[in-house]
């Protein structure tokens, strides 16, 4: 039987973190001569920056600890032809375990929402939802306070 | 006059039918073999006043050691010994044979109840002296029912049992429960009793309640531990259906004692907890976290040992099943405290269609504050903002931040435009000027409003900077000391 490792850990970074790391992508952003010429179109931009949120989301709320920021990074990478650097894992991941475990209870829904959602067992994808959520409400406050500050005029 | 016989003893009827003629020398020895496991259901028919079918019957009567004390016949008085019972019944198979076999075997034996002058007991008046009681009874229905096996093991083990029931009522009780159809029900139940006793954790489901008849057995197997103990194992090993040779398989193994059948419970225990030990080992990864609910033994081995609770299946997959439930059911309590509004609502399905519709919220509010931000502002204010703010959050915390100060700072500090700083800083100025209240209004949470007005002051201070000269050389200080730190934030920033 598993460890006894009862409470489910959950705990996010403060606000603080995840502005860091968000402002640290933007500023990256910036960097880019491509975002910053008036050649690129909004949508653009906003895919840039919505993709920075959530890869600066990812590495703020625990890089390759969470099954979720995991996915997000390797997708993120992906996109842009990098390779992402795996810590090592203190858990074995069993990617085949999808047959065994989601007759009863599935959850499709969720795994669709969740990145990296589709590999996981139920009760795993319970956890790294709590977390996930967590992680979306920070980042989403976070934000909202720098579009709260920019935009006051 | 055969096929009565056989029904007779087969159903163990106590009606006097016996005939005469199936008390010939021949028959006895075929009715025997086919009715081998019968033949202690002889003492269930009548005691007919025919010499030779008394004796067939009094071999297996003479055999029965609590029966010949309490009847106290005349040449049997301290014959019989209960603990050599055994020995004496495998005198009598050998007596299947023939009736005379049996009875040069008996006495060498020392045991030998078996007298020839037991036509001396067989009239009537005799039989009045049978015990009558239920006990006697009861065992003849179930020796009625039981074939081969240990004639004296099963007297024995119901004699302690016996002995440690109270009340008389439990054999005529029993009588109906060692019925084929109903044993099954009272092993389970006994076996379901024994692990009730072993419950760890209260159920949120209801406890299924026991078969009303079978209480005073479930709790007697209770009280003897070593009862209970073979009542496990006969469950276990049919919880569906009762097999009267395992039983005596388990009664024949625990012959030793209690204390046998104490070991034998922790061997089962060891098992159960083995079993389950693997059969949770093979589904679930090591890491997984386990329902707080159970309680957890051995912390040694870091194995989470789940006992069945009362009423439910002892399948090792149900076992694993009911674990791998109570786990989604927890996170997902544990998902309604975090999804606001959820409280009332109950049901994993609306709940998840609740967490759902909250992810992809938040999802939606990313998307359209990132779309926000690509057309509030020029690209400009952004850097500079990210920096102070960066500023700001390392002058006050700093712990919390993953970029530490670089040592080696970076020789931009010359190079640092303050006429940029300037331009930037009074565009920004001009923007900032009022929103500080709306902002503090617009968060109730008090981390919001720290936060909000660490950044306000930072903003502030730009502010001032823009307006008052002398001050942009503070800014300026701070804006390089946050610029130095950006190569080594950017160094982070890329993986």
């Amino acid at each position: 039987m598993a460890s006894a490792d009862k409470p489910i850990n959950t705990d996010v970074p403060e606000k603080d973190v995840f502005a860091l790391h968000f402002l640290q992508s933007l500023s990256n952003l910036r960097r880019q001569n491509a975002f910053n010429s008036p050649d690129d179109t909004t949508n653009n931009r906003v895919k840039k920056i919505k993709k920075a949120a959530y890869v600066s989301m990812a590495r703020a709320a625990g890089g390759t600890n969470r099954l979720w920021s995991r996915a997000l990074l390797r997708r993120a990478a992906k996109e842009n032809n990098k390779v992402v650097i795996f810590s090592r894992r203190k858990k074995r991941v069993t990617w085949l375990r999808r047959s065994n475990r989601r007759d009863p209870v599935d959850a499709e829904r969720l795994r669709n929402l969740l990145p990296g959602g589709g590999a996981m067992e139920t009760s795993k994808l319970m956890e790294e939802t709590a977390h996930y959520i967590k992680c979306l409400s920070m980042q989403v406050k976070v934000m909202q306070c720098l579009v709260d500050g920019l935009s006051a005029k | 006059m055969d096929v009565s016989e056989k029904d007779e003893l087969r159903n163990g009827d106590t009606t006097a039918n016996y005939d005469d003629e199936s008390a010939n020398n021949n028959n006895p020895p075929p009715d025997w073999r086919v009715s081998g496991s019968n033949q202690v259901s002889a003492p269930n028919d009548s005691y007919p006043p025919e010499n030779q079918m008394m004796d067939s019957f009094g071999q297996t009567l003479w055999y029965d050691p609590t029966n010949v004390q309490a009847v106290g016949y005349g040449g049997f008085n301290g014959v019989n010994n209960a603990s050599s019972s055994s020995s004496s019944f495998r005198g009598n198979n050998n007596m299947d044979r023939s009736l005379e076999m049996g009875w040069n075997l008996l006495p060498p034996k020392g045991n030998g109840m078996f007298l020839p002058n037991a036509s001396s007991f067989l009239p009537p008046p005799s039989m009045a002296q049978f015990p009558a009681d239920s006990g006697f009874i009861e065992r003849a229905a179930r020796f009625s029912l039981f074939s081969g096996g240990s004639f004296s093991d099963m007297m024995n083990h119901h004699h302690q049992q016996q002995q440690q029931q109270q009340p008389l009522g439990n054999p005529t009780e029993s009588i109906g429960l060692f019925l084929p159809s109903n044993v099954g029900v009272a092993h389970n139940d006994a076996s379901a009793a024994m692990k009730e006793s072993n419950v760890v954790r209260s159920s949120e489901q209801g406890n299924k309640q026991n078969v009303p008849g079978s209480g005073n057995v479930s709790e007697d197997t209770q009280s003897s531990g070593g009862g209970g103990g073979n009542g496990q194992k006969g469950g276990e090993a049919s919880s569906k259906g009762f097999d009267s040779k395992k039983r005596k398989r388990n009664r024949q193994s625990s012959e030793a004692g209690q204390s046998h059948r104490s070991q034998q419970s922790e061997e089962e225990a060891d098992n159960n907890g083995d079993k389950k030990r693997n059969d949770e080992q093979s589904p679930k990864s090591q890491g997984n976290k386990t329902n707080s609910g159970k309680q957890t033994s051995d912390p040694k081995d870091g194995y989470i040992h789940v006992r069945a609770r009362r009423g439910q299946a002892t399948n090792s997959h149900s076992l694993a099943e009911r674990v791998r439930r109570e786990k989604i059911s927890e996170r997902m309590k544990f998902l309604q405290d975090l999804v606001p509004g959820c409280n009332k609502v109950t049901g994993k399905a609306v709940m998840l269609d609740e967490i759902i519709n909250y992810v992809q919220s938040l999802q939606r509010q990313v998307e359209f504050l990132s779309m926000k931000l690509a057309t509030v502002n020029p690209q400009m204010d952004f850097n500079l903002e990210g920096l102070l703010a960066k500023d700001a959050l390392q002058l006050r915390a700093g712990t919390s931040s993953a970029t530490p100060f670089p040592q080696n700072m970076p020789m931009v500090y010359p190079p640092l435009p303050h006429g940029f700083m300037q331009q930037t800083l009074s565009s920004m100025g001009r923007n900032i000027s009022s929103p500080l209240s709306p902002i503090n209004g617009g968060y109730k949470r008090q981390e919001a409003n720290g936060w909000e007005g660490d950044l306000q002051n930072v903003i502030q201070i730009n502010y001032g900077a823009g307006d008052v000269p002398p001050d942009s050389q503070a800014a300026a200080a701070a804006a390089a000391a946050t610029a130095a730190s950006l190569p080594s934030s950017n160094m982070k920033v890329e993986p």
